[in-house]
């Protein structure tokens, strides 16, 4: 299927150029508005305070700034060196791991309902888990807290019977609980997408050979949707790990997760540089969770080309 | 029998938790808009008014927010249409050196942290006079958009059948008219879905919007931060409200295509 596409895909010399004139102009756009800046801020991350770093740098406090030719890891070293930073790091890691995994059971448990009972029951277990979808991140993030909070939902209902349940408002818990709401929608289309598209006449096979509901699903049904369900991981651990909604509106004080951090040290502080080192913390944990994205995508591409 | 049943009553649990966990929030804070007060612990409030729209509606910096935030998004994606649309063409249907390092480095620069972006990105606005400007905001929020309008459309390119513009090529129909009578109309439920999600991240989009427009551009979510803080907790939930009224009004539009598997078909690199 993927192979006649690829192969249908026209490559003749001249339209392969006009091609790729047509698909620059959102990669320039990328290239100078996130792609200089971010190359500015490593930069002035490492002490580079002149040319366009010259605005931020003339107001920042307690900047380090670069005494040989490549730059200096003084600002990089003073956050490691602080044990609230390592903590927020952590805090941060934990949060990310929580919510995806928990978003994932969610996801595949909803997609493999819908494809193998079906029925309306399921339709409409998928349905609300797209919900959140259209709802707005700060409502979303209010929304929760005012729920879980202490004069909350939970605790009015729980109170109805006498009994008194844990206020769950400023919370690490209840930053994993706005992550999942606000995540579960991409993960449950993108797994769902991945799981509906095994064939009946595969799952069929599967069963009629013997196997039970549990392997069919773990040799036959998962493998197949690998690459839908590693999608759906990257993008929900990518966007909690770089979250700031969320953990803002319903996480604690302290410990706080890194998006909100940066802007503490960005706004509050007058710290650009040590937010941008937090930022640049950030993104290289962001990376290694894209590689395994592209990874698998590449995969996918070259083994349909075997 | 006995273990269809069980499986049947542990899905129902399962439903009636996710409504809870899903729907409670906005329910909880939605019957907020009306009440007069709430005393803890009753599930209630204790008296109904329509008092906190009229203050809303009254308030001229609420409402030009919602003006601002009615203009700014459907200007995105505009904007970001233009951009990303023939691109997307171009992704779905040429084959071109770079092809592929192309579309992921579109998504590169979502994996560093926005709030990040916005603080490096705030430096150079400043040197290029981008500050509280309508093109600076445009512009923060078309970054938002550019990943939803190049990848979803260029799938959606992409599984148009070849036959069928063969089909009118041959029946003598020239290459414009191929493209604008049947290829643009089958690839238009993935361009639609695109435009949606690109008006809700443009309409979602705070931090950013904030940065660069305060105090001259404020949008729905950023005034929705001061609104928390600041007014009364029945406003933010009339706010609220209305922030998410052309969201629903979007899902009507679009849902049945995004989850019939345009969002999911344009994440999948090909």
């Amino acid at each position: 299927m993927r192979r006649t596409r690829v192969a249908a895909r026209s490559s003749g010399q001249p339209r392969a150029v006009l091609g790729f004139v047509m698909a620059l102009p959102p990669l320039l756009l990328i290239a100078v508005f996130a792609g200089l800046p971010i190359v500015l801020a490593v930069g002035y991350s490492l002490g580079h305070t002149g040319g366009l770093n010259s605005v931020t740098a003339s107001y920042a406090q307690h900047q380090h700034v670069a005494t040989s030719g490549w730059g200096t890891f003084a600002a990089y070293r003073e956050m490691l060196a602080t044990g609230r930073f390592r903590t927020d790091v952590a805090v941060t890691v934990l949060v990310t791991l929580l919510s995806t995994a928990v978003v994932l059971v969610l996801a595949l448990g909803i997609a493999l309902n819908l494809r193998l009972r079906g029925g309306r029951v399921a339709g409409a277990i998928a349905a609300l888990g797209v919900i959140p979808l259209f709802i707005p991140v700060v409502i979303a993030s209010w929304a929760i807290l005012t729920f879980y909070s202490t004069d909350g939902f939970i605790r009015s209902v729980f109170a109805q019977v006498g009994l008194d349940a844990p206020a769950l408002g400023f919370k690490v818990v209840t930053i994993v609980i706005g992550s999942v709401w606000t995540s579960l929608p991409f993960a449950v289309l993108m797994v769902s997408s991945g799981i509906q598209s095994v064939p009946d006449a595969v799952i069929d096979a599967a069963r009629d050979s013997g196997a039970g509901l549990l392997r069919t699903t773990r040799s036959v049904i998962l493998p197949m949707a690998f690459i839908p369900i590693v999608i759906a991981t990257t993008f929900t651990a990518i966007g909690v790990l770089g979250s700031f909604t969320v953990p803002y509106f319903t996480g604690p004080n302290s410990p706080r997760m890194l998006g909100v951090d940066i802007q503490n040290y960005f706004a509050a502080y007058n710290q650009p540089q040590q937010a941008i080192v937090i930022a640049v913390t950030i993104f290289v944990l962001a990376s290694g969770i894209a590689v395994l994205y592209i990874w698998a995508n590449f995969r996918s591409a070259n083994s349909k080309d075997l | 029998m006995a273990r269809r049943l069980t499986t049947n009553v542990l899905l129902t649990l399962f439903l009636a938790l996710l409504v809870v966990f899903i729907l409670g929030p906005l329910l909880w804070l939605g019957i907020r808009a009306f009440a007069t007060s709430w005393t803890y612990p009753n599930l209630l409030p204790d008296g109904w008014t329509l008092e906190w729209w009229r203050k809303v509606i009254a308030d001229n910096q609420l409402s030009t927010a919602v003006q601002n935030s009615l203009t700014f998004a459907p200007l995105t994606v505009i904007v970001s249409a233009v951009i990303c649309l023939p691109a997307a063409y171009a992704f779905g249907r040429h084959d071109f050196a770079g092809r592929k390092i192309m579309l992921v480095g579109i998504f590169a620069t979502n994996a560093f942290p926005k709030m990040g972006l916005f603080v490096t990105m705030a430096s150079m606005f400043y040197a290029l006079g981008l500050m509280q400007t309508v093109l600076g905001i445009v512009i923060v929020h078309v970054m938002g958009t550019v990943v939803f309008m190049t990848w979803i459309p260029a799938a959606a390119f992409g599984a148009v059948p070849r036959s069928l513009e063969e089909a009118a090529r041959d029946a003598g129909a020239s290459p414009a008219r191929v493209f604008f009578r049947v290829t643009l109309p089958l690839a238009l439920p993935g361009i639609l879905v695109a435009m949606v999600m690109s008006f809700l991240a443009s309409f979602d989009e705070a931090q950013g919007t904030y940065l660069v427009g305060y105090p001259d551009y404020l949008t729905m979510p950023t005034q929705m931060y001061s609104l928390v803080l600041n007014y009364p907790l029945q406003m933010a939930a009339v706010f609220s409200i209305l922030l998410s009224i052309p969201s629903v009004l979007l899902l009507a539009l679009a849902h049945r295509h995004i989850m019939g598997g345009q969002l999911a078909e344009g994440f999948q690199l090909r």
